[in-house]
């Protein structure tokens, strides 16, 4: 590959350099205890690489390329899991087993550890929650994860309870306003937790899938890149997805978050309405209703045009005159009205 | 037990091809030059607040079917998907079996547009492009082609104005909604439609790409990009996908009133199946459906499942009833090779057979 602009052999040397130290301290690991653990620097080097180009990408080639690079990072963070260090073939059981205790530990908070590829991994299984993050966050002015990791169960106990006190004196209204926001924020909070409790336990069961897969399979075809890893690991992933998106529970769920997103912004539309009532300018209420009248007008007007333009035909055909251009007719539909207005209107004492 | 060799070596190799292609990937990505919508040239024939009607033009030396073709596309998504590039269109097909080919492009709906109704739609926008053509062209019928939900408005406009459509096709179109493999419709049954729009006003595109992309989201929004690596190093095959990833994210927000009726009286009370969906203080009733129809599915189609377009055939009273089963999905129905070959060209051939 030529040197140019976006991709050198600088980078390429990096990446080279470090599956060499990574296959010589593999070795190593088999050998000494306590081996220094990697925190996969060409994962780092293409950040970098990408951090260089990014300002020069135009926008749409930018999103998609990280999706690529994000995409890669999770197709060889899942190969390294599986990778045997000193080459030849690996008991897959034995490292499934290891991966899937790794992942679960994850899963149910214990294991902490950040750099590993477990940990990183594990954001793959969130892809359809992050998407309704982002999704969310371009909706709303605040971010779509703002409530994921608050802390709840205690703190809620506490707050509904303080939620539950009635409003007093002179701002009892607006206290109520306050605490209905305050409610309708927790129970999203609640309904984005027990999605993305969903997610968790799909990422566990989809590994198990993936150990009940190597075992279907015959032993006279190894899995020797980490791409048919990654192909076999969606497959198994997708299929879990689609057996449990399927069932009543989940579509539940979806309704809950939903809603509850819903019924939250709902209420912030309500006090923003307040505030811009209170500062004498238009509400999105009063502007929504102006829209319906505006629209039912312009259906009544509509259908009169029609109306007229089908009578303009019939008289036409009254006259005996050849079949009206449909386009002249609707232009000469004013001048004629124009036209025949005073002659209407001459009788009618003023 | 399946063994897995995978040697570091292998992997390092296999990791700096993946580096490789991505550079040359990022490098035909810059040099891409901007993206068309639709390559097939037209022009605007009629025109109403965000609606436009285009007319295809004609090839050189064709002579077109006397009876115009309209094309009622989605108002989700934008229609040039039936016109993506100049060896993947629909339309394109179409002409070239001598059709006069009319497509209405229903603009993006913005706030103002909130209270467009289904009846605005189907007995406003549709029955006056209906009328113009029907003027114009000193023609008594039209032939209609719905696409996906434009099908569901297609069938409602035959159902509402038989007296107006001479032939019926429609293609990828949900007509029950409540079949057991339809992800979308169980979905959709908790969710409060009334206080997503009252909430909202409009809904926005981006909640439907959300839907659309959780119906497979690893494939989608993962094993995709991963597969790309290995497309994007073509750089005659970049504009064509850069053409697809604009599409793809290219919703425009749908009029509240619209997605609210058309969201409970279909996904949730299966309007067509069990009744109830009135337009215009009419109810839409499939029977009067008397035209022939061609009902085209998907095999493949996780959006609308084929069972979903297939329940057509008991509801409308139409003696001359046609079904073509496309062996792939909702989006490959316009614009994979094979689609070329096989589902337009039968389009034409059906309408020729009936003009």
């Amino acid at each position: 590959m030529a040197n140019n602009t976006f991709f050198n052999d600088d980078w390429l040397a990096l990446q080279r350099s470090y599956w060499d130290n990574w296959t010589a301290m593999s070795r190593k690991a088999m050998g000494v205890e306590g081996a220094a653990p990697l925190t996969a620097p060409w994962e780092n080097a293409l950040e970098q690489w990408w951090k260089a180009l990014a300002p020069a990408a135009p926008e749409a080639s930018k999103v998609f390329m990280e999706r690529m690079l994000d995409q890669g990072k999770t197709l060889f963070q899942m190969a390294e899991s599986f990778a045997t260090p000193t080459g030849g073939t690996a008991n897959p059981l034995a490292l499934w087993t290891s991966a899937l205790e790794d992942l679960q530990a994850r899963f149910s908070g214990a294991a902490t550890d950040q750099n590993s590829a477990a940990q990183r991994m594990l954001s793959f299984w969130e892809m359809p929650l992050d998407n309704w993050q982002r999704m969310m966050s371009s909706l709303s002015p605040l971010p779509g994860d703002a409530l994921r990791n608050m802390p709840h169960d205690q703190l809620q106990d506490h707050l509904k309870r303080a939620l539950a006190a009635p409003g007093l004196g002179y701002t009892r209204e607006e206290q109520g306003q306050y605490q209905e926001l305050m409610r309708c924020t927790l129970a999203y909070q609640t309904a984005l937790q027990e999605y993305s409790g969903f997610y968790n336990q799909l990422g566990m069961k989809s590994l198990q899938r993936l150990g009940s897969h190597f075992q279907s399979l015959s032993d006279d075809k190894p899995i020797e890149s980490a791409r048919a890893l990654y192909d076999q690991w969606i497959t198994c992933c997708e299929a879990v997805y689609a057996e449990e998106v399927a069932t009543p529970e989940y579509a539940k769920i979806h309704g809950h978050l939903i809603n509850a997103q819903m019924a939250l912004k709902k209420r912030m539309s309500v006090m923003v309405d307040e505030q811009l009532g209170a500062l004498n300018m238009p509400t999105r209420s009063e502007l929504r209703t102006v829209q319906d009248r505006l629209q039912d007008t312009r259906r009544d007007n509509k259908q009169l045009q029609q109306r007229l333009h089908l009578l303009e035909k019939q008289l036409a055909t009254l006259l005996g005159d050849a079949a009206p251009n449909p386009a002249l007719a609707l232009t000469t539909a004013v001048p004629a009205a124009a036209k025949a207005l005073p002659r209407r209107k001459s009788p009618q004492p003023d | 037990m399946i063994s897995i060799n995978i040697r570091p070596d292998q992997l390092a190799q296999e990791m700096l091809d993946y580096s490789r292609k991505l550079g040359q990937s990022m490098e035909n990505l810059l040099n891409a030059e901007s993206i068309d919508e639709g390559v097939s040239p037209k022009q605007v024939v009629y025109q109403e607040d965000k609606l436009k009607l285009y007319r295809y033009d004609t090839p050189a030396g064709a002579t077109p079917s006397a009876t115009p073709l309209l094309i009622v596309y989605a108002l989700v998504n934008r229609p040039y998907m039936t016109d993506i590039q100049e060896d993947r269109s629909t339309i394109k097909g179409l002409l070239a079996t001598g059709q006069d080919v009319y497509l209405i492009d229903w603009g993006y709906p913005d706030q103002a547009d909130r209270a467009i109704t289904l009846d605005d739609y189907i007995n406003g926008y549709i029955d006056r492009c209906v009328e113009h053509l029907r003027e114009e062209l000193n023609v008594e019928k039209v032939n209609l082609l719905g696409i996906c939900q434009g099908g569901a408005f297609s069938l409602m406009y035959t159902a509402l104005h038989p007296e107006k459509v001479n032939n019926l096709v429609t293609m990828v179109t949900p007509v029950d909604f409540k079949t057991p493999d339809n992800l979308l419709s169980a979905w959709v049954q908790h969710v409060d439609i009334d206080l997503a729009v009252d909430t909202m006003g409009n809904i926005p595109g981006e909640l439907l790409n959300w839907s659309f992309l959780t119906l497979k989201p690893y494939s989608l929004m993962g094993q995709k990009y991963v597969n790309m690596v290995d497309v994007l190093d073509d750089p005659k095959k970049v504009k064509n996908f850069l053409r697809m990833e604009k599409w793809i994210f290219d919703s425009p927000d749908q009029a509240g009133e619209t997605f609210r009726q058309f969201i409970k009286d279909f996904y949730q009370h299966n309007g067509f199946i069990n009744g109830g969906v009135w337009l215009g203080g009419r109810e839409v009733d499939l029977h009067h459906i008397t035209c022939p129809v061609l009902n085209i599915y998907a095999l493949q189609d996780h959006l609308v499942p084929p069972d979903a377009s297939k329940a057509l055939q008991g509801l409308v009273s139409s003696t001359d009833y046609t079904e073509l089963a496309f062996p792939g999905g909702h989006i490959g129905i316009y614009v994979s090779g094979k689609a070329q070959k096989e589902v337009t060209p039968a389009i034409g051939k059906w309408l020729n057979q009936r003009a």
